[in-house]
């Protein structure tokens, strides 16, 4: 029998010394802008029920997932989303609780990626959900956060990228075709496939809406995107979408920045989670965008509190190899090691306590000798050496 | 590691497609000299402002995909296999072929109730034309020549790409039916796209000019 008892399933890792200061120092930072915002944090399970993920709007497909069985037989997965737990836990918890709810969250995220593509099937997620308003100052709230984390960041330059869901569904609406059909299309403009949409509209008639489809992909870049859009007379919902995205660039504009967004109406992905205004944001040097979100304002009516929400989550982990290319994060050595000769062991303890509210980094040393504890000092490369004996505090330098 | 002065890096299918593109580059006024005089080389200066690298198909979806090369040239027989996350956003026409199913001259594939075995270089191609048809199928993988597992009464059918259906015909093989077209397809990762934008758009539109 093969036993698999020295390595890790594959998608997951351990994090090691840098690896693990770099997520943790990016996981402090965001946390620390959520939380002087007013955002409150909150942990769900790690495991929860299928059901919780088998709502109508499903974004989830079954084979991303987890599985498990309770003692009960019920079906079990492991959080592959922390949108969706936490949407169940305000309805069924936070009620009657003054709105708008701020929260955030900081935990890991388990999906079941295809094998051996570079992709990991555990990372971690920091996020926030803005609860119980809808309005334009509530998207202005959430974008402006999303664009303070991107600028957080410390790589090379960041993109945040706009779109809004509505564009698209008041474009399908006039067409009149199955949901089955609206997938296809809104698959292919999801992942910009020119070529086959080009074919599959092509089937369904030469008219206003089948050209204006076509184009939808197409639709990515500044201010001049409304202008285009506009022209493909998206009808009414389509334009109070398309205002309303205008209205938020604008805003954002007009808070300095300027460059550091853009627009694409072709960003139709999970369009059944959410419902207005969609929201991913890009690195320099990394391939894959490390924060996405918008608005889900039907979400929280699947669990039976029907409320607006919006929210974003960072890709924390995607953010730290990032963050690695150009900074170091190797946690320094300690200031000072304490050896306590022998009989002077908790003596050297209390000293070394008392060092460390002074503000040292201070290790207290396990060796069995004053020798070992200079050959460890040396190794580890902590230069001070204070030895406790009869005669008091002896301090060394080490020479590493 | 990544920087925006580094030229526009795209993965090319190694082989016909690599040959075709580079045609194509060249068609545009891009110095493909390096690439004629590669040797050993993987990757290969065009121009100033574009670099190629050579892969195998399959490689060229998890560079693209993984962000280590902006964009890729790869057939829609690859594409329909992997699957994956990037853009694919032009049909280049050339690389054309089709995907079929094939089996003995004269034998009716869909007749009787047994399960059929089928064996191909493309299983999930394979599983989603039978799936669509809502019929279990057994898959066998196979590296090489297919057209062999149905002479060796290994399989009843095979499911691989065909262009001018020669081998099939010398080894008393026909096509029953045809799945799809397939051509080859400049894709492009997802984050290079929108912010190299400029750059990118700029080539495609030189590209749709000339096809």
């Amino acid at each position: 029998m093969k036993r698999y008892d020295l390595i890790t399933p594959e998608g997951t890792r351990d994090l090691l010394f840098e690896e693990c200061a770099a997520v943790r120092a990016v996981e402090e930072r965001l946390q620390g802008i959520f939380k002087s915002k007013g955002y409150s944090e909150v942990i769900t399970p790690g495991l929860e029920f299928y059901d919780v993920f088998d709502q109508k709007s499903r974004y989830f497909p079954q084979e991303t997932m987890y599985k498990l069985c309770d003692n009960k037989g019920r079906l079990m997965v492991v959080r592959p989303d922390s949108t969706m737990p936490i949407a169940r836990m305000a309805a069924t918890r936070l009620q009657g609780q003054q709105l708008p709810i701020r929260l955030c969250y900081s935990q890991s995220i388990y999906r079941n990626k295809p094998v051996m593509r570079g992709r990991s099937d555990e990372f971690r997620q920091t996020g926030i959900e803005l609860i119980g308003s809808g309005s334009a100052r509530a998207e202005l709230e959430i974008l402006s956060n999303a664009l303070e984390v991107l600028g957080s960041f410390e790589t090379g330059g960041y993109r945040l990228e706009l779109g809004h869901i509505g564009f698209f569904k008041s474009l399908v609406a006039k067409l009149g075709c199955g949901a089955d059909k609206i997938e296809s299309i809104r698959s292919l403009i999801e992942v910009k496939n020119y070529p086959a949409l080009n074919d599959l509209l092509d089937d369904m008639g030469n008219n206003e809406v089948t050209r204006a489809l076509k184009q939808l992909p197409r639709l990515f870049g500044g201010e001049e995107i409304f202008e285009a859009a506009a022209a493909l007379d998206p009808g009414e919902d389509g334009m109070a979408a398309l205002g309303e995205l205008r209205g938020t660039y604008a805003r954002l504009i007009s808070m300095g920045y300027e460059g550091k967004i853009t627009v694409d109406l072709g960003l139709v992905n999970r369009m059944d989670y959410y419902t207005g205004t969609v929201i991913k944001g890009y690195i320099e040097g990394c391939g894959d965008a490390v924060l996405s979100g918008g608005r889900y304002d039907g979400l929280l009516g699947e669990f039976g509190m029907e409320l607006p929400a919006a929210g974003f989550a960072v890709n924390i982990d995607a953010v730290a190899r990032t963050e690695m290319k150009t900074r170091s994060f190797r946690p320094g050595a300690a200031d000072v090691i304490v050896f306590g000769e022998d009989g002077f062991e908790a003596a050297a303890a209390v000293y070394c306590k008392e060092l460390i509210s002074k503000g040292y980094k201070a290790e207290y040393a396990v060796c069995d000798s004053v020798d070992e504890a200079k050959k460890y000092a040396a190794a580890k490369g902590i230069v001070r050496l204070d030895i406790f004996s009869g005669n008091g505090v002896e301090e060394l330098t080490v020479s590493c | 590691m990544d920087n925006n002065a580094r030229p526009l890096r795209i993965a090319l299918t190694k082989g016909r497609l690599e040959k075709d593109t580079v045609a194509l580059l060249e068609k545009l006024g891009y110095d493909c000299s390096a690439v004629h005089d590669k040797g050993r080389k993987l990757i290969l200066p065009v121009g100033d402002s574009i670099e190629v690298v050579l892969a195998k198909a399959a490689d060229v979806i998890t560079y693209v995909e993984n962000g280590v090369c902006d964009m890729g040239v790869v057939g829609k027989d690859t594409i329909m296999e992997m699957n994956g996350k990037f853009f694919e956003l032009s049909d280049l026409g050339f690389g054309k072929c089709r995907f079929a199913l094939a089996g003995k001259k004269g034998e009716d594939f869909y007749e009787g109730t047994h399960i059929r075995t089928i064996a191909t270089k493309y299983p999930n191609v394979a599983r989603g034309f039978f799936e669509k048809k809502n019929m279990d199928v057994d898959i066998v993988k196979i590296e090489g020549s297919v057209e062999l597992a149905p002479l060796l009464g290994l399989s009843h059918a095979i499911v691989d790409i065909v262009e001018t259906g020669t081998t099939l015909k010398e080894n008393g093989l026909e096509v029953y039916e045809y799945i799809c077209p397939i051509s080859a397809r400049l894709i492009a990762n997802m984050v290079s796209l929108k912010l190299r934008k400029g750059e990118i758009e700029g080539l495609i539109s030189e590209i749709e000019k000339v096809l």
